[in-house]
């Protein structure tokens, strides 16, 4: 009896040292939170853009540096251990931070001179909570921590959205904003709700590998049945784990701007500032397909994948797929159709990023088929989804970032006859959008040739045994979206290189906004060409299997 | 020649252009003539690497077949595969099963991304298909930048930035190795040649930029898709599994699963090749262009400035029949004879025919020569898919001649322009009477065009239509094709005699023009863009071996290919016990020798 109680004591003190380790995790996140409260607080003594932005800047900074400072240095979890975390610090958090504090960054340095004075206080603090929210998504290994996560995310963005509110059509999208999103969260909510009551836990890990176990158990009996020629037996996961599973999809499908759940995206993009609208096509894109990775069951740790390994992204459902199929064809059409017919920039802009949510949803599709025996190993699945929302965060943003710096507080920049001979008034300017639109339309040498290249190429790779056929059609779906796009983004080109301007836009130079324009600028290229594609693939790639953070310790004696 | 010195040479010329249009479009427009000269001159100096590597390339080629001949292996009929010479990155060093390393000349070791297991490399060089496109698309730079001199006034640099960029472009497709980098550098060719129509063309020309672009974005996309099938049912299905992305390897991966001894694989084959067939046809059809898919072809040749349409026709049509040579026949042999004959071939008569129709029909001379490209392009199709070396070697160099001869024609419908600012017919005759020099180069391009005996278009179609005299299925009537085909030559001689007839010569009618006085014949420097495309287009037609030579082995490649398709075609109409007729004649065993001595 005793010998058993010291076991399960030193059981505890692992998972209690564990827990401890938790919180070493998210010192980057607790210091953007401290610093905006500090911003809160100041904006009542200090009113000045200046000074806020530098300190959100430096507040990026040192969380950065933070992040760099706690990485874990005992890697190789247990499960007990996994089970009883309420974060999961793997390469996929990692890049997700990375991708939070990079975004937050440009974030800050695009609205340096769009916000005005009075409100720069509230506007940064809402920044960096929005930012603390998406670093700790990728974390997340707890339903509740997940939706914690989440919300973080959503409130401040209703504050970012209502901020200005000096007309009408702000308002109405800051409100349309905020009923269609409180609405989605519901969604969420009730899903966990069934997983938790199917799995009996809150942690993810924990409910995956359930699910996983069940899974197996499902293909055995199934091979087993056919073997004796029996009819396909029961599936031992209950139905109820379809209804969670399509509830958390529509949740998240308003993140992603997924259609049916896309409404809300023009016409808030038009109405919000451009900064707003900017940080809208990122940020919750972002932490929705990482929420979407992470609950689905894509990437797994290690302690939790070895029983189910035939089951990345399987595991609640075998129709997952199925369900992604369609939601990326109907998003790719929907994005793209309506986009041919929009002339305000920004509505494109919507629409586009809803297109691009779909060409992602393909890499999710695909991903279950990527990684088993028969397929070998190829890129295309989860891998390609991080690297295409990185390609494509550096091209939305950098023509939202193109749109604010032409935009004057006298004359925004709104209709693409604004755009009007652009390359004659702005030559500079005029060429890194056109570098933004060939990335978006996916002209070789560029971030969004490369991911979309990854993408189809991953759809085309589903061995034949496993439906390969559906999705070498989704591929040819893809492909014709693409050259729907082309024609949208052309339209813009065409506009600022082949016309002549119709009332001249003002010239103006601001650092932080050109520091905007090259940052995005730099992405879209690195990514295209060799070592930048090379590096982020790899870095997605660890990011997918569910690596481990490497210390560098351990680095240097490999 | 060093080899290391020509491997150099060879990224040289692929990036210098690109890096000129960088400087060329720094420098501003404050200085439109320093950016004419630095155009002209790395246009010059590319032609100058362009034919010394051609050289370094023919002198390789023949001391590798003198060592042949001596060898051990001349005369093996094993597999031949395409070659490229002159490869920067190479030798590629493997390990065998033993752990023996094999040295691979022929392979570069320069890997542009890893994907899985394998890598999109930069693998680039030169091999007898491509040699003479490359020199074509240098020597056609030059004549392109001096036509420009004076017409384009606005945006200078941007022009010349743009014009410098597609000279890049083209050359990386013809160059391309890697289906990858094929593809990257296929699509970047749009991107100049959009700006170029759409800033500086016609009253139509924003029009034509896009539709040019979509049409040609829109079916490299499915192209795309046919590339990464490929590359994906050869990683699935050969035995070590290892991506490859280089067109020799996927080639010969293609091959032995075609060859394979498992019914099942060879079964799989013959139903992919199918649709690969027709994704990579959708894409390099448009370009080329074949007839229903043509219409971007006029417009955009119309809009375009003269500079633009000199490239258009005289490259990049050629890049579409390219990737069929390169990519659609040898990646899906069997599709292409039993699918791709019937469906090119009959897509090329009707091309030929309706191309010069239309041709005839036209009241403007710029449209009038764009139609006659639909037509002499269908000549380029039907040789090709005649499926033989002579129909291939024909294929080839009736590429080279349309470069030439349209890309000529062109540049005098530019000069014409440029003098009166009109281009409708109707508007001129008797202009041999005030431009005695233009005039002469018009009748005599316009004698090329239609296919002279001596001059370059005559050896071209004579090959063209020996090959498909040769070819014979119980589908297709080889002989029939060529019949029909030929009445196109003699179309193309009366559209183009009648346009020389009211242009030139009868009564003279000259247009309104701004300049006082007379307007001067050809300068200086339009003589310097004209006398090098007519002296190569004499040269072409009396001594056309050295080109058809150092493409020999290559056309052999394909030729042998396709021979391959034949045989198991009649294997399988064996197998099936229908009486076999046609295929069994095999003429692509027989090895390419002589033809163009036969021709002369």
């Amino acid at each position: 009896v005793s010998n058993s109680l010291v076991a399960a004591l030193t059981v505890d003190t692992q998972v209690l040292d564990a827990l401890t380790d938790n919180f070493a995790w998210i010192v980057p996140e607790m210091i953007l939170g401290a610093v905006a409260c500090v911003l809160f607080v100041g904006a009542t003594f200090r009113v000045s853009r200046h000074v806020w932005a530098a300190v959100s800047l430096l507040a990026l900074v040192a969380a950065g540096v933070a992040l760099g400072a706690t990485l874990p240095e005992t890697w190789q979890r247990t499960r007990a251990e996994v089970y009883a975390s309420p974060l999961l610090f793997d390469r996929l958090a990692l890049l997700v931070k990375a991708i939070a504090l990079g975004a937050g960054a440009v974030l800050v340095l695009f609205s340096w001179n769009e916000v005005p004075d009075r409100q720069a206080g509230e506007y940064y603090g809402c920044l960096l909570v929005i930012i603390a929210g998406l670093s700790l998504t990728g974390l997340a290994n707890e339903l509740v921590t997940l939706f914690l996560a989440l919300e973080l995310i959503s409130i401040p963005t209703y504050v970012l959205l209502y901020l200005p509110r000096h007309d009408s059509g702000t308002q109405e999208a800051a409100l349309k904003y905020f009923l269609l999103s409180v609405f989605s969260s519901a969604l969420l909510l009730f899903g966990f709700s069934y997983l938790y009551g199917l799995a009996g836990t809150t942690n993810i890990s924990a409910i995956l590998q359930s699910f996983s176990t069940a899974h197996a158990a499902d293909v055995k009996a199934l091979e087993d049945a056919r073997a004796k020629g029996l009819p396909a037996p029961e599936s031992v996961r209950p139905i109820l784990a379809q209804v969670a599973l399509i509830l958390v999809v529509a949740g998240l499908g308003f993140k992603i701007t997924a259609v049916p759940f896309h409404f809300y995206a023009p016409d808030v993009y038009q109405g919000a500032p451009t900064v707003a609208a900017a940080l809208l096509a990122l940020v919750p894109k972002a932490a929705g397909f990482a929420a979407l990775v992470r609950v689905l069951g894509f990437v797994l740790p290690a302690s939790v994948l070895h029983e189910g390994a035939g089951s990345i992204g399987l595991a609640l459902s075998d129709r997952i797929p199925t369900l992604l199929w369609i939601l990326a064809a109907v998003t790719m059409f929907l994005g793209n159709l309506l986009a041919l017919l929009q002339d305000n920039v920004k509505r494109i802009l919507a629409y586009s990023s809803v297109a691009h949510a779909g060409y992602m949803l393909i890499g999710l599709a695909v991903a279950p088929y990527l990684k088993g025996p028969e397929a070998g190993s190829v890129e295309g699945g989860v891998e390609t989804v991080l690297f295409y929302l990185v390609a494509y965060g550096a091209m939305t943003t950098g023509a939202f970032a193109v749109l604010a710096y032409l935009s004057t507080p006298q004359r925004s920049v709104e209709t693409v006859d604004d755009l009007a001979g652009l390359s004659r008034s702005h030559p500079g300017v005029a060429l890194l959008m056109l570098l933004f639109l060939f990335s978006l339309i996916g002209i070789p040498f560029t971030a969004g040739f490369t991911g979309k290249f990854l993408l189809f190429f991953g759809a085309m790779a589903v061995p034949s045994a496993q439906n390969g056929l559906l999705f070498q059609v989704l591929a040819l779906l893809g492909v014709i979206n693409a050259a729907i796009g082309a024609w949208y983004y052309l339209r813009i080109i065409a506009v600022m290189y082949l016309r002549t301007p119709l009332r001249p836009l003002a010239r103006r130079w601001a650092w932080p906004g050109l520091a905007t324009l090259w940052v995005c600028a730099a992405l879209t290229v690195g990514l295209g060409i060799n070592p930048g594609s090379h590096w982020l693939m790899e870095a997605t790639r660890a990011a997918a299997r569910g690596a481990p953070v490497a210390s560098p310790k351990e680095v240097t004696e490999r | 020649m060093d080899i290391d010195f020509l491997r150099t040479l060879l990224v040289v010329l692929l990036f210098l252009p690109a890096g000129t249009a960088a400087a060329v479009a720094l420098l501003g427009r404050r200085r439109p003539d320093a950016v004419r000269w630095l155009s002209l001159g790395t246009t010059v100096l590319c032609l100058l690497f362009a034919a010394v590597l051609a050289v370094g390339f023919a002198d390789l080629r023949a001391t590798q077949d003198e060592a042949g001949k001596a060898g051990p292996e001349s005369g093996s009929r094993g597999f031949m595969n395409f070659q490229p010479e002159i490869v920067p990155g190479a030798p590629y060093v493997t390990k065998d099963a033993a752990g023996k390393p094999i040295t691979d000349a022929n392979r570069t070791d320069w890997d542009l991304i890893s994907i899985g297991s394998g890598s999109v490399q930069f693998y680039i060089g030169l091999d007898g298909l491509s040699v003479w496109l490359v020199v074509l698309t240098a020597l056609l730079m030059v004549p392109s930048v001096l036509i420009s001199w004076n017409s384009i006034q606005e945006r200078v640099h941007e022009f010349y930035a743009w014009l410098l960029l597609l000279e890049t472009a083209m050359l990386g497709v013809f160059l391309s190795f890697d289906i990858i980098v094929f593809y990257l550098f296929f699509e970047l060719t749009l991107v100049p040649l959009f700006f170029l129509i759409g800033i500086w063309g016609g009253p139509e020309r924003r029009h034509a930029a896009r539709k040019f672009f979509i049409y040609t974005l829109a079916g490299s996309l499915i192209t795309l898709l046919g590339v990464l099938a490929v590359v994906l049912a050869c990683y699935h299905q050969t035995e070590n599994t290892v991506l490859t992305f280089s067109i020799p390897q996927l080639v010969k991966a293609v091959h032995d699963n075609l060859n394979s001894s498992s019914a099942e694989v060879r079964a799989f084959w013959q139903q992919l090749q199918v649709w690969v067939f027709l994704a990579l046809m959708t894409g390099f059809a448009i370009k080329v262009p074949l007839v229903p898919v043509h219409t971007w072809l006029p417009l955009a040749h119309v809009e375009a400035p003269t500079a633009g349409s000199v490239l258009l026709a005289g490259v990049l049509l050629k890049v579409g029949a390219y990737g069929f040579l390169r990519l659609c026949l040898p990646l899906a042999p069997d599709a292409s004879l039993t699918l791709g004959v019937p469906l090119i071939g009959t897509l090329a008569v009707v091309g030929i025919i309706y191309g010069a129709l239309c041709a005839y029909a036209q009241d403007d001379i710029k449209k009038l020569v764009a139609y006659s490209s639909v037509s002499h392009l269908g000549f380029c199709m039907l040789g090709m898919f005649a499926l033989n070396a002579t129909g291939l070697s024909g294929s080839l160099l009736q590429m080279i001649n349309h470069g030439l001869s349209t890309g000529a024609l062109f540049l005098l419908v530019g000069m014409l322009y440029d003098r009166y600012h009109t281009r409708k017919i109707a508007d001129y005759g008797g202009m041999a009477a005030r431009l005695g020099l233009l005039a002469c180069f018009w009748v005599f391009i316009c004698l090329t065009s239609i296919g002279l005996p001596g001059l370059n278009g005559f050896v071209g179609e004579v090959l063209v239509f020996m090959g498909m005299f040769e070819f014979d299925s119980d589908v297709v009537n080889g002989p029939v094709l060529a019949i029909i085909g030929t009445s196109g030559i003699v179309l193309g001689a009366w559209y183009l005699l009648t346009l020389l007839r009211k242009v030139f010569f009868g009564p003279v009618k000259e247009p309104e023009h701004d300049g006082h006085g007379p307007v001067p014949d050809l300068n200086g420097r339009e003589l310097a863009a004209l006398f090098p495309i007519a002296a190569l287009c004499v040269v072409l037609g009396v001594f056309p071996q050295p080109v058809l030579d150092a493409a020999r082995r290559d056309v052999d490649v394909v030729a042998r290919i396709a021979a391959g398709a034949r045989e198991r075609a009649a294997r399988a109409g064996q197998q099936a016990g229908i009486p076999e007729t046609g295929p069994q004649r095999q003429q692509g065993e027989r090895p390419h020798t002589g033809n163009a001595e036969k021709v002369r």
